[in-house]
Parts: C-alpha cells; structure tokens; sequence
C-alpha cells in the first residue's frame, strides 16, 4: 500500500475520532463516578472529586454479592459451554450423520431470537419447574448466548485439521483421549481461548434474562445497578460506580486477549 | 521385513441411506515378496488408495485376508500391525517439533528416552532431516516435511512400508530429488515397500513390479518392463507411456493372399505381422496398439504404407509426426532423425513387428499371437 502523508493524516485522523467516539462513554462514566449528586448536572470537567459514591457502593451494600454472583453464572456458563461445546464442535466438524447441518443451523439459530421474546415463556417454566432464581437456571439459560458462538468458531477449527492427522496418530498408538488432548486441543486452543473469552463477556453484560429470570437471591452487577434509580432521584454517581467495577474486568479481560481475540477468529488453525 | 499378500480383497462403501455401492476395490490380490518395492499405480478413484488404507487398518476389509509375513492381520489394531504409513498431505502434527513427530510413535510405545533418541538420531541423517529436528512442521518446505513424514514412519522399524502418493505434492525438481532418494534408502533398508502413485514415471522408476488398477480391479501385475512390453489389455496399454500407445480401431482385409490393418475411413493399410496370422481373419475388427516410438518411417520400396503428414513438432531430442487415420485421435510417431517434414508430405510407415499390439475391441483383452 502507497502511504503518502495525506493519507496517513487522513487514516490517523478517522482512527483518532473513532478512538474518542468509543472512549468517550467510558471516560465520562469514570468522571461522573466521582462526582457527589449535588455537582453532578452543574459541572462537567471542574469539580471537587469525591469517593462517597464507592463508599455507598462498596461498602454499604452487597456488591461484592452481584458481583461475585455475575462471576459464577457468567464463568459457570462458559464453563458448561466449553464442555458442551468442544465435543459438539468435533463431532459436527467429523462425523457425517444425518440433520447435522440442520442441528448446527438450530444451535446458531439460538442466537436469533430476541431475549426478550423467548424470556417470557422461559419465565413460566422457570416458575413451574423450580429454575427460577437459581444458578443452574441462569447458567442454562446463558447458553443460548456462549453456546452458539464457541460450537461455530471451533467448527471451523476443526474442519481445518486434516482427518489424516488423527490417523497418524492412531498408526502410532494413540488412544482417542491421547490424541484428542495431545494432537487437537493444541491446535485449536487460538479459538478456545477467543471464542470463551468473548463468550465470557456477553454473558457478563447480559441483562435480559438475569433481569426475568432472577429474583432476590441471585442478582448479576448488570441487573443490581437498577437499584440506584431510586423512587425519588437517580444516584447517577453509584449507578456509574457499578458500572466502572463492572467493566474493568471485562476491559483487563479484553486488553489480555486482544491479541487471541483478533487472530483467533480470523484465522484457522492449520495453515499451508 | 515380511512379506505383504492380499487375498481376494473386496471394499464395499455404503452410501448415506445404507444402501450397498459398487465395490472400490473389487477380488484384489497382491503379493509382494520380502523386501520387493511394490508400485500401486492407477488414475484418481481406481481403489489403490482405499487397498492401502486397508493394509494399514484406516479402512475395513469388506471381505478377502490381508497378510504380514504369516500373520493375518484383518482384526488387527492398526497399531499392532507393524506397518509404517507415510501420509499423502504429511499429516505432521503441528504442535510438536521434528523430533517430537519422529519419536511421536516409540513414546507411544513406552520406548526408552535414550534408545528413542538414538533412533532418531540414527533415522534423521539417513532421511537428512537431521538440521530440521527442532523445527515445527509449519516452518518446513513441502519436501522437507515429506522426509520428516517418511522418517516417521520408518522410525519403528515397520515391516511393511506404505507409501501414499509421496511426491504428490511436491514440485518438479523436488520430485525428482525425493524420487531418487526414495529409491537410495529403499536399496539401503531393503523394507517391503508399497508406493500408491497415479504417475506412471513414479512407479516405472522406483518400483520392481507395478500392479496396475482399474476401477477397483487389478488389471496387470509385473514388472515396469513387463507392463511396458506387454500390456494384458486396452487399458494397460494406454495408460503406461508417455507419449501413449496409438490405439486405433481397424478392421481386417485379405488381398492376394496377405492380411492388411485397414483404417477403413482413409484407407490406409498397414501390413499385419505374420505371427498374427492365425488368430485374425479378413473382416475382424480389433484394436491396435503401437507406441509412438515403434512405428519407423522407411524409404518407399513398396512395404510401406503411404500416409501424409498432418502436424510435425520438433521437440528438440525428438521429433513427433501426427497423421490424420480418419480416427479421432491422430496416429503419432516419433522419430530421431534430422530431417525435417512439411504438412503434406507423402512418407511411409514401417510397424515394429514385435511390438505391434492387437486388442479385442469388445473386452479390451489383449489377443495372443
């Protein structure tokens, strides 16, 4: 590609206004969640910062609770996924069985509807059959998010090792399980780790279905930033205090990966 | 090193509604005597992979006995079966480096660090991959990870070696390299070896007999000369050399006496060779078969056939004339002399007695003289 310095003023110039057009929210929920209720529509940049509002957040309500609740349903539903999703991915790579492109189009098809659409059917048989408002309910319930997105990109993975090599492997004495984690698991690792990461957070930021299909007992940070709209006035300090704790592990998570998020779903896992 | 044997080899695949197909490899036997470098050679979808794959144990025997030295080996684990397998795409596993893959194997086998190590330090020179062992896979060159795949499968000692179409996917320089080679460590390790290969000039050069296949079928069985020489039918005729036979329709017309090949269309006779005599009869019609390179031009004294030069090509060490026998190939001939030919030309045609071919043109067999 020429680069003459118009252009590259030019590429630079777009990158450094999408940079700001993503940042900006981010920056501002940074600032507002220093600020005390009183400064918060009188001032913008120029203000007396306060950490009131992470003493109301952190301290005196149950925060760490949503939080950590946010951890074991978004981490437990990965971790089912995975489990799921990896043997799924292999035999839908693999096998030749009758349906299988019609069972790999419903599982993508998960991701189609509208959460709102099927939660509230959801929502009655949670009721009925004992799901409602606990762990299990909500990480089953997740997999309509994580499921579809590791079984697609580790097909892929899949489809890209040579048969061939699992039967080398097998002339040279290697049980099923040796090869699967020895010979596969390497190879498609690059896509595991994206594909989980990215799945890790959309579950993170799911809203929806922690909303209807979670009570009292168990309450995600996304949904427990609705309690500081209060009846009278909107904390926006502590809902933007929530907020920041919420996304940094998520924004840690993405700087870490950045590398795997990019190469590993963009390119296969055997190449030339 | 053992010898290999196939008795009455059937390979049935079923189709996805369970339904029986046609047989992919159908009554094949083979037999490859101890140390012999055997070559499969067939066009793409003959069955010669699938025969391979069966003697390794990828595949399943629909019915017939497969052989190592004494043993049948039908129900056994392809591991337990002694053979070394050289993939056609490598099938080098990515993740570990050159050494890895070449110990891959006796680790499997619970082998001894230091006697694994010395074997591949004993294997790796002998295939020259010995600078490569700390190299992934996806660092190499086509050729190199061939040798590390060959390297692979001799490091266990196998009894049988198989070969599936190794140089497939190499290069032309690199394939004459590897070719070479291939034949040096076969005369160095004297292992039985079996080559599947689609390229006649392959299995003419490395292997001491060459099983010919066709759909499923093993058409001949002999050495490169044999089916060189005497090709058994149309099939084996055509495929073995390059350019190919001449193999052209005509039928059988007596005058005073002789017998004359009769390219009916144009005319053209050619004179039958007398050890034909007996098995032909005026109005027969056959397929003859003659190689570009056993068809002479002599000097017009009357034996010869009178034809006219269609297309000359001068290919530098060898010259080729084309001549239109009203058929829909032309009728080629090779020849070394300086002279040149011009489009239109008058000249005459000799046939090498001993090496003209007649075919039966229903079944292809070839007909004895």
């Amino acid at each position: 590609m020429k680069n003459s310095p118009m252009e590259a003023l030019a590429r630079n110039s777009m990158l450094i206004l999408w940079t700001i057009f993503a940042l900006f929210p981010l920056f501002w929920m940074l600032v507002i969640s220093f600020k005390s209720d009183a400064q918060m529509f009188n001032t913008t940049f120029v203000f007396d910062p306060t950490l009131e509002n992470y003493q109301e957040v952190l301290i005196k309500t149950d925060y760490f609770k949503y939080f950590l609740d946010n951890i074991i349903v978004s981490g437990g539903a990965v971790i089912v996924s995975i489990l799921v999703g990896v043997p799924a991915a292999y035999s839908l790579a693999r096998f030749n069985f009758r349906g299988k492109e019609d069972l790999a189009f419903t599982i993508l098809s998960f991701k189609f509807a509208p959460e709102i659409l099927v939660v509230l059917p959801l929502f009655l048989i949670y009721q009925k059959i004992g799901l409602y408002d606990t762990y299990i309910g909500l990480i089953w319930v997740y997999q309509l998010i994580t499921l579809p997105l590791l079984v697609w990109v580790l097909r892929g993975y899949f489809e890209d090792i040579s048969v061939e090599v699992e039967q080398a492997a097998q002339l040279d004495g290697y049980k099923w399980y040796q090869i699967f984690f020895r010979i596969l698991l390497p190879l498609v690792k690059p896509g595991l780790v994206a594909s989980a990461l990215l799945a890790f957070i959309f579950a993170w930021n799911s809203f929806t279905f922690p909303l209807l299909l979670s009570g009292f007992k168990i309450m995600p940070v996304t949904v427990a930033s609705l309690r500081y709209i209060a009846s009278d006035t909107v904390h926006y300090g502590q809902m933007a205090v929530a907020a920041v704790v919420t996304a940094t592990p998520e924004v840690i998570l993405a700087i870490l990966i950045q590398k795997h998020l990019v190469r590993g779903l963009s390119f296969g896992a055997v190449k030339g | 090193m053992a010898r290999l044997t196939l008795k009455n080899v059937f390979k049935r695949y079923r189709n996805k509604k369970n339904e029986a197909a046609d047989y992919a490899v159908n009554d094949f036997s083979l037999s490859c005597d101890d140390g012999e470098f055997v070559g499969i050679l067939g066009p793409s979808g003959c069955g010669k992979t699938t025969t391979l794959r069966m003697v390794a144990g990828l595949e399943e025997i629909t019915r017939g006995d497969i052989y190592i030295g004494d043993t049948l080996i039908n129900n056994l684990h392809p591991k337990d079966r002694n053979i070394g397998l050289a993939f056609e795409d490598y099938a080098l596993y990515p993740p570990l480096n050159v050494y890895e893959n070449i110990a891959f194997n006796l680790s499997a086998k619970g082998v001894a660090r230091e006697e694994i190590d010395r074997r591949v330090r004993e294997i790796a020179p002998l295939m020259k991959v010995d600078d490569l062992l700390e190299m992934k896979p996806a660092g190499l060159s086509g050729g190199q990870k061939q040798r590390v795949n060959i390297a692979r499968a001799l490091v266990r000692n196998p009894l049988v070696l198989l070969l599936d179409e190794p140089l497939s996917h190499l290069d032309g320089k690199m394939r004459q390299i590897l070719r070479t080679e291939i034949k040096r460590i076969h005369n160095k390790i004297k292992c039985t070896t079996v080559l599947v290969t689609h390229d006649q000039l392959e299995a003419m050069s490395l292997a001491d007999r060459i099983a010919i296949m066709n759909d499923g079928k093993l058409q001949q069985f002999g050495t490169p000369l044999e089916v060189y020489d005497n090709p058994v039918n149309v099939f084996v005729a055509g495929f073995i050399g390059e350019p190919p036979m001449n193999l052209m329709k005509v039928s059988i017309l007596e005058e005073s006496g002789k017998l004359f090949f009769l390219f009916p269309k144009k005319g053209i006779r050619v004179a039958v060779p007398s050890r034909y005599r007996s098995a032909l009869r005026s109005g027969m019609e056959v397929t003859l078969g003659v190689r570009p390179t056993d068809i002479f031009i002599s000097s017009d004294d009357g034996t010869g056939s009178e034809v006219t030069v269609d297309v000359f090509e001068n290919l530098g060490d060898e010259k080729r004339i084309s001549i239109d026998v009203g058929e829909e190939d032309f009728l080629t001939l090779m020849t070394e002399d300086e002279r040149r030919y011009k489009k239109g030309e008058k000249i005459h045609l000799r046939f090498h007695e001993e090496k003209t071919h007649i075919f039966d043109p229903e079944t292809g067999d070839r007909i004895q003289a």
